[in-house]
């Protein structure tokens, strides 16, 4: 009984996170289970739940593998994106704690200082994705800035970039400030 | 344990002395650490050391009753491991394999009591002693039991595996990205330059001896597994693996047959 639940379990997640589409009955039911699984158990269960396009990531060369479509890859990651009402590009300054906050030696939800430079007073910067100093100035489309945020897949697949928005790590509504301060003239990424 | 303390107090006031503040001691101030004989993964390897010879089982039994004082009959065996042991007929690593010797052979309950008391307080210090009993000697992990290569294939897999709320894998950081900085930290490659040589480890920034099982639990916290329809930090992110899970012994012998060949040296002192 306990493996059939636990199946279930597995394969309704499978199925949310394939459509990303908003929790079913049946799907909220399913999710019940997690609380009596064991540790092992729930640590299993999350790595099963491998969606299919970080499946196709999964291989040595860390990208698409031969036989299937770029394009499409990048058609179907666009498709995950939703858009804030208030437009892609928010207010900077809520984006600056996001990205990293200053006050907290860069460190805030986006967590983007691991991997980026950005503010050149952040000093504690990775380099795994470009530095993003002066970035406002590339000329960059703010929807697009917005989108490879929300999904980077969806411009470069199996990026070592994470899909911030389609996880829900962080909301349309952050994303957009993160935007505003990637091109606001005032933030200190442009100054 | 008092002793232990000091130890570590009087080996920070030294680390000061020879001029090492936050950061990774210089070769050679850890060689003049060794030299002064202060070096605080000594202390957790001696308080192995002291279990080893001293701690008796349920049934009067020490580890050292079945595998020579000194350890003499483990000389060699941390090289070889993990690999599959037909008495308790699995694939084991080393917290697994002593955690198995207790209970089996030396009358340690087998519940969850007597679990959590191991994990906590004689897993390190004795798998940090038993690996030093290897060093000098050469990795040879070979994959001769059927078990022991369907487990590295499941390593293998593990390894490249993209998943989580990051999307990562753990050749992503430490393949592609090997040599690069995540914030200040610098991505090390485990496979390509065989740095399994060195563990067990010593985190000076944690005062911490870590086995792999450690390091691999850490390393998927940084995954952000989540059950739910959305990663969630309060609600239900699946932080790390459990010990002794099998994941764990499988990343294991993935790493360690890649590092074969290269000369145990444990344990091995970072950042
Ligand atoms: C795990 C590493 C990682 C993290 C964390 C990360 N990035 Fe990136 N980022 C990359 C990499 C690698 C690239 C280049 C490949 C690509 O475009 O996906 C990149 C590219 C970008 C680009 C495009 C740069 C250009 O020159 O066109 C932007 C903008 C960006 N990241 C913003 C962010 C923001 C904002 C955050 C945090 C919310 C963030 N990144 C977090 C790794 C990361
Ligand atoms: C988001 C990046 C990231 C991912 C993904 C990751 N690690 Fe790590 N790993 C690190 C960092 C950072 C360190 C170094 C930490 C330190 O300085 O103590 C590290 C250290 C290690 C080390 C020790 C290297 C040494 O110097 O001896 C090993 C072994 C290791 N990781 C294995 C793994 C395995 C196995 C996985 C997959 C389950 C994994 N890592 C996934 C970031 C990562």
């Amino acid at each position: 009984m306990k493996k059939v639940l636990f199946t279930g379990l597995v394969v309704g997640l499978g199925a949310i996170v394939a459509c990303q589409a908003p929790a079913s009955k049946a799907e909220q039911k399913a999710e019940k289970p997690a609380k009596k699984m064991s540790k092992e158990e729930k640590f299993r269960a999350a790595l099963a739940k491998q969606d299919k396009y970080q499946k196709a990531c999964s291989n040595e060369k860390q990208l698409i593998p031969e036989g299937i479509s770029i394009e499409q890859f990048k058609k179907d990651m666009l498709a995950t994106i939703k858009y804030p009402e208030g437009g892609v590009v928010g207010d900077w300054k809520k984006g600056e704690k996001l990205f990293g906050d200053p006050k907290k030696g860069g460190k805030g939800l986006g967590n983007c200082y691991a991997c980026h430079c950005g503010d050149p007073s952040i000093i504690a910067c990775g380099n795994i994705g470009p530095s993003l100093t002066g970035y406002g100035k590339s000329g960059a489309d703010p929807k697009v800035t917005y989108q490879r945020i929300y999904n980077p897949w969806s411009v470069n697949p199996c990026s070592a970039m994470f899909r911030f928005g389609v996880h829900g790590i962080l909301s349309p509504e952050q994303i957009a400030h993160i935007t505003a301060f990637l091109h606001d003239p005032n933030s200190p990424i442009n100054k | 344990m008092k002793s232990k303390k000091f130890l570590i107090g009087l080996a920070l006031v030294g680390g000061v002395a020879v001029g090492f503040s936050a950061d990774v001691p210089t070769p050679d101030q850890v060689k003049q650490l060794k030299e002064m004989g202060i070096l605080p993964s000594d202390v957790i390897v001696d308080e192995g050391n002291d279990y080893f010879h001293n701690l008796k089982g349920p049934n009067g039994k020490t580890c050292a009753s079945c595998h020579g004082q000194d350890g003499a009959k483990l000389v060699g065996a941390y090289a070889k491991m993990p690999r599959y042991y037909k008495d308790i007929d699995k694939v084991a690593d080393i917290d697994i394999r002593i955690k198995a010797c207790m209970t089996k052979y030396m009358g340690f309950p087998k519940d969850k009591k007597f679990k959590k008391k191991f994990t906590k307080k004689y897993r390190v210090p004795l798998a940090g002693y038993v690996a030093t009993l290897s060093n000098g000697m050469k990795i040879n992990v070979t994959l001769d039991d059927p078990q022991e290569k369907e487990m590295y294939e499941f390593g293998k897999k593990l390894w490249y595996q993209r998943v989580g709320g990051r999307d990562l894998s753990c050749a992503i950081c430490h393949e592609v990205y090997a040599g690069y900085r995540i914030r200040l930290q610098k991505l090390g490659a485990p496979v390509r330059d065989k740095l399994y040589a060195h563990w067990p480890a010593y985190r000076f920034s944690k005062d911490k001896l870590w086995t792999m099982e450690d390091r691999i639990r850490g390393c998927y916290k940084s995954y952000f597994l989540y059950l739910g329809k959305k990663w969630d930090k309060k609600k239900d992110w699946v932080k790390k693996p459990p010990y002794y899970m099998k994941e764990l012994v499988a990343l294991e012998l993935f790493m360690k047959k890649a590092a074969n060949g290269a000369t145990v040296e444990v344990p091995g002192l970072l950042r």
